[in-house]
């Protein structure tokens, strides 16, 4: 790398302290409503937390690893310094500056939200200036993975994109343009009545707005994890990829079709009808198109790393890949986590289906396996496979590796399964406490003592990874090894041109969501008396 | 590794591409907006291009012009946040004079020494709320009734800025220890009981609950008795009347000593 190492590093670092942090107030909040603590003595403390942990997982985490792993694949990936490494620093400082914003506010109770935006409760202007600074911090990313890639393309008529940088920038402007949402029910409709300028607000306009955030926003937490799966995954394991134009066109179809879906979000919605909310899950339905290319891209790949190993038969290569290396453990774990998560997932997008597990605890357990589990252990490793890169280490301790990623599949499924039973049982999400002593929830009460122990065995993989981290500098690298991606399986394929670009992609996200949004958006603005009194809250 | 083709229409990724979005767009419309609407009676009632509408969610009048039938309400207030700004001087001085009308019951200072609920430092838009539905016959008392019904709303405003301004009476903050009653604590999630602090001050302070840390023993047990019965109410969304229903006179009294025990003029305001 060049002259980013030091960017990289603080994005990382600041992260994965925050992201320490969270665990330890998801792992308190199992503790206080599983029947081991008695009931939580202020509720609001409860949700207070529920805010701060959400806030920092949702938005901090991601953003930040989004944004420094950006940087160093800009930089490793298209063989050229970082253009823009004050702009890049500015757009650092913002989100510690909105980050720390929205903290205190949280901290001081004027924020108990739950962290979605969901009006017409109101949390103090000050968290939203905090939100807000992130995600303008965000944006100076975006126009900086753009600047490079076209700098780059410039020098390089007629090349292909490396495809980690492809997916990247494609990371980027699905996140550009699905912030637009939020951001658009924050400045329009939330400031204003926070900032005590109007006494109502549009809730069902502001539900439909966040809902354009909502979920798409899941795919920008994604991209990485997917960068980390076609272009890492298949050169530690000593395979090749098996389709370089196989992930140009997963990243191609999380562009198109992860933005104009969010309504599935509102099934119960009664402001949204019933059309939209068909067309929506259709759509969802799609995404999961690119990550099922995924899944057979990365098994592929993985078998020609057992075949050249020495594997044969139908089945039989399954034995001959390299368990003992860290990389086909976490893998391995991260798509288990997957498959679970995305099952569960087609039951949340089908519109009657969702019926049954609308608000409860089964959804918490979804998102919580697919991007906590999945997403955010890919996280880990990205952050392992760049330290030498970036400190100038030796590579980090397998050993370490395999037990925080071991520690995290059995903590995130010991939380997780649990939560998806209680749900189909109807255990409503986001309660402080539970009657257990009530004969009808007691049979229930052991889950919640489960999923308890799997936030405290989270908490501990948390405190390896920081540990593994903090101490692998102690080991210099004598020479650190130049960083190299997946080599594909054909080196020499040419990259279709609508695919080494991504501006049809672009222009047909837009396009899909004008048609998805546009008009539930333009009803529900133009509708009269679609106010609601607002609730500010810890107002007095 | 090099890029093959040329960008443009001709171009059969581009184009099938496009033509594919389009098409599932087009085809996932007609299943939405018309082959499952076709099989639900209420959509289809009215023929295609309801249906569609109602698929999109268009606002419709389901009662084909009917003027719909007048159900009674519990009060005719709607509660805004302009009405808990603090009053001004002016506000708060004529309110002072027109208070001495409630001083017999009420207290000089708005702190009862009957079983008449203290009045200093209660939200103003409560005070508000309460005096209109007097007013308007949604919520009784002889006494009341026949004071408010001369009131102008300035009057009215005035009234509740003065009170407002007067300090609360409370001793101490509420602290969440176990020695609060559950109730008031944690309420009774089964039975839907939500707890007390969550509205009415301790967790949050909703618009429209009164202060009632403080109040008479007395007129905490009469008003949750009356909103019990349903012989009280003026509480908009039935939240009083059904937080009521379920509970036991032993735990009316409980909360009600609760709230009562702190009561001491002048506290802070």
């Amino acid at each position: 790398m060049y002259n980013a190492k030091k960017l990289v590093l603080a994005h990382f670092w600041v992260a994965f302290i925050a992201f320490l942090g969270a665990l330890v107030l998801g792992a308190w909040q199992m503790y206080v409503r599983s029947p081991l603590s008695t009931w939580v003595k202020n509720p609001e403390h409860y949700y207070r937390s529920v805010t701060a942990h959400g806030t920092v997982m949702a938005y901090v985490l991601p953003t930040l690893v989004a944004m420094g792993f950006g940087y160093a694949i800009t930089e490793l990936a298209l063989k050229r310094p970082l253009i823009g490494l004050k702009w890049a620093w500015g757009g650092f400082w913002l989100v510690i500056a909105g980050t720390v914003m929205a903290a205190v506010t949280m901290a001081l109770g004027k924020a108990s939200v739950l962290y979605t935006f969901y009006p017409p409760m109101l949390a103090s202007p000050f968290y939203y200036f905090g939100v807000v600074l992130v995600v303008v911090g965000s944006w100076i990313w975006v126009a900086l993975m753009s600047i490079n890639l076209r700098a780059w393309k410039k020098e390089h008529p007629g090349e292909s994109v490396p495809l980690a940088m492809y997916g990247n920038v494609a990371g980027a402007y699905l996140w550009a343009w699905t912030s637009v949402g939020a951001a658009t029910e924050v400045l329009v409709l939330i400031l204003p009545a926070s900032l005590g300028l109007t006494d109502t607000i549009n809730a069902g306009l502001a539900r439909v707005f966040f809902s354009w955030t909502l979920h798409a926003i899941v795919y920008f937490w994604l991209m990485p994890a997917y960068i980390v799966f076609y272009t890492f995954f298949p050169r530690a394991i000593g395979g090749r990829l098996y389709s370089d134009t196989m992930g140009r066109v997963a990243f191609a179809l999380f562009l198109v079709f992860s933005m104009p879906i969010g309504i599935h979000h509102l099934f119960a919605d009664p402001q949204v009808g019933a059309g939209f909310k068909f067309v929506h899950a259709v759509m969802t339905a799609m995404v999961s198109i690119p990550t099922l290319l995924t899944v057979f891209t990365i098994v592929a790949s993985v078998e020609i790393a057992a075949r050249l190993r020495g594997g044969k038969g139908t089945f039989g290569w399954v034995k001959a890949l390299p368990w003992n290396n860290p990389w086909m453990v976490a893998v391995f774990l991260s798509f288990i986590m997957l498959g679970f998560g995305g099952a569960g997932g087609l039951i949340n997008m089908s519109y009657q289906l969702n019926e049954t597990i609308h608000n409860t605890q089964w959804v918490t357990g979804h998102f919580h396996l697919i991007f906590a589990g999945a997403i955010v252990s890919m996280y880990f490793m990205a952050a392992y496979d760049l330290w030498p890169q970036l400190t100038g280490c030796s590579p980090v301790s397998p050993k370490l590796i395999k037990t925080q990623i071991w520690l995290w599949f059995v903590g995130m499924m010991v939380l997780t399964m649990p939560w998806h039973l209680v749900g189909l049982m109807g255990m409503p999400r986001r309660m402080a406490y539970y009657d257990y002593s009530n004969p009808e929830l007691a049979s229930q009460a052991w889950t919640v003592t489960m999923s308890a122990i799997g936030g405290f065995i989270l908490l501990a993989s948390g405190i390896v990874l920081i540990y593994t981290l903090a101490t692998a500098t102690r080991r210099r690298a004598s020479v650190v090894e130049p960083f190299t991606f997946s080599r594909p399986t054909h080196p020499g394929a040419h990259t279709p041109v609508a695919l080494n670009g991504l501006g049809l992609w672009v222009a047909m996200m837009v396009a899909l969501t004008v048609v998805n949004y546009g008009y539930p958006i333009a009803q529900l603005a133009s509708l009269k008396d679609a106010s609601v009194p607002v609730i500010p809250i810890g107002s007095r | 590794m090099r890029e093959s083709g040329t960008f443009g229409w001709s171009n059969l990724v581009v184009r099938w591409s496009v033509l594919g979005l389009v098409a599932l767009s087009i085809v996932s419309m007609l299943v939405g907006f018309i082959w499952l609407p076709s099989v639900q009676g209420d959509y289809s009632a009215q023929g295609l291009w309801a249906s569609i509408c109602r698929a999109a969610g268009v606002p419709a009048d389901w009662s084909n012009g009917a003027r719909a039938k007048q159900t009674s309400v519990s009060t005719d207030v709607v509660l805004e946040r302009s009405m808990a700004r603090d009053g001004a001087n002016d506000a708060v001085g004529r309110g002072a004079t027109l208070a001495l009308n409630c001083t017999m019951c009420h207290g000089a200072q708005g702190m009862s020494e009957s079983n008449a609920p203290n009045l200093s430092g209660q939200y103003p838009e409560v005070v508000i709320k309460q005096l209109y539905d007097y007013q308007n016959g949604k919520r009784s008392s002889p006494i009341m009734q026949a004071l408010a019904h001369k009131l102008s709303d300035r009057d009215i405003s005035d009234l509740a800025a003065y009170f407002a301004y007067l300090p609360k009476a409370r001793t101490a903050p509420t602290t969440y220890d176990e020695s609060l009653p559950a109730l008031v604590r944690v309420g009774a999630p089964l039975r839907n009981i939500a707890p007390c602090v969550s509205c009415h001050g301790g967790i949050d302070q909703k618009l429209g609950a009164p202060w009632i840390e403080g109040m008479p023993k007395d007129y905490i047990v009469q008003q949750l008795k009356a909103f019990r019965s349903s012989g009280r109410r003026n509480d908009s969304e039935k939240q009083m009347r059904n937080v009521a229903r379920s509970m036991t006179d032993a735990e009316i009294d409980d909360v009600a000593s609760f709230y009562a025990r702190k009561a001491s003029p002048g506290g802070t305001k």
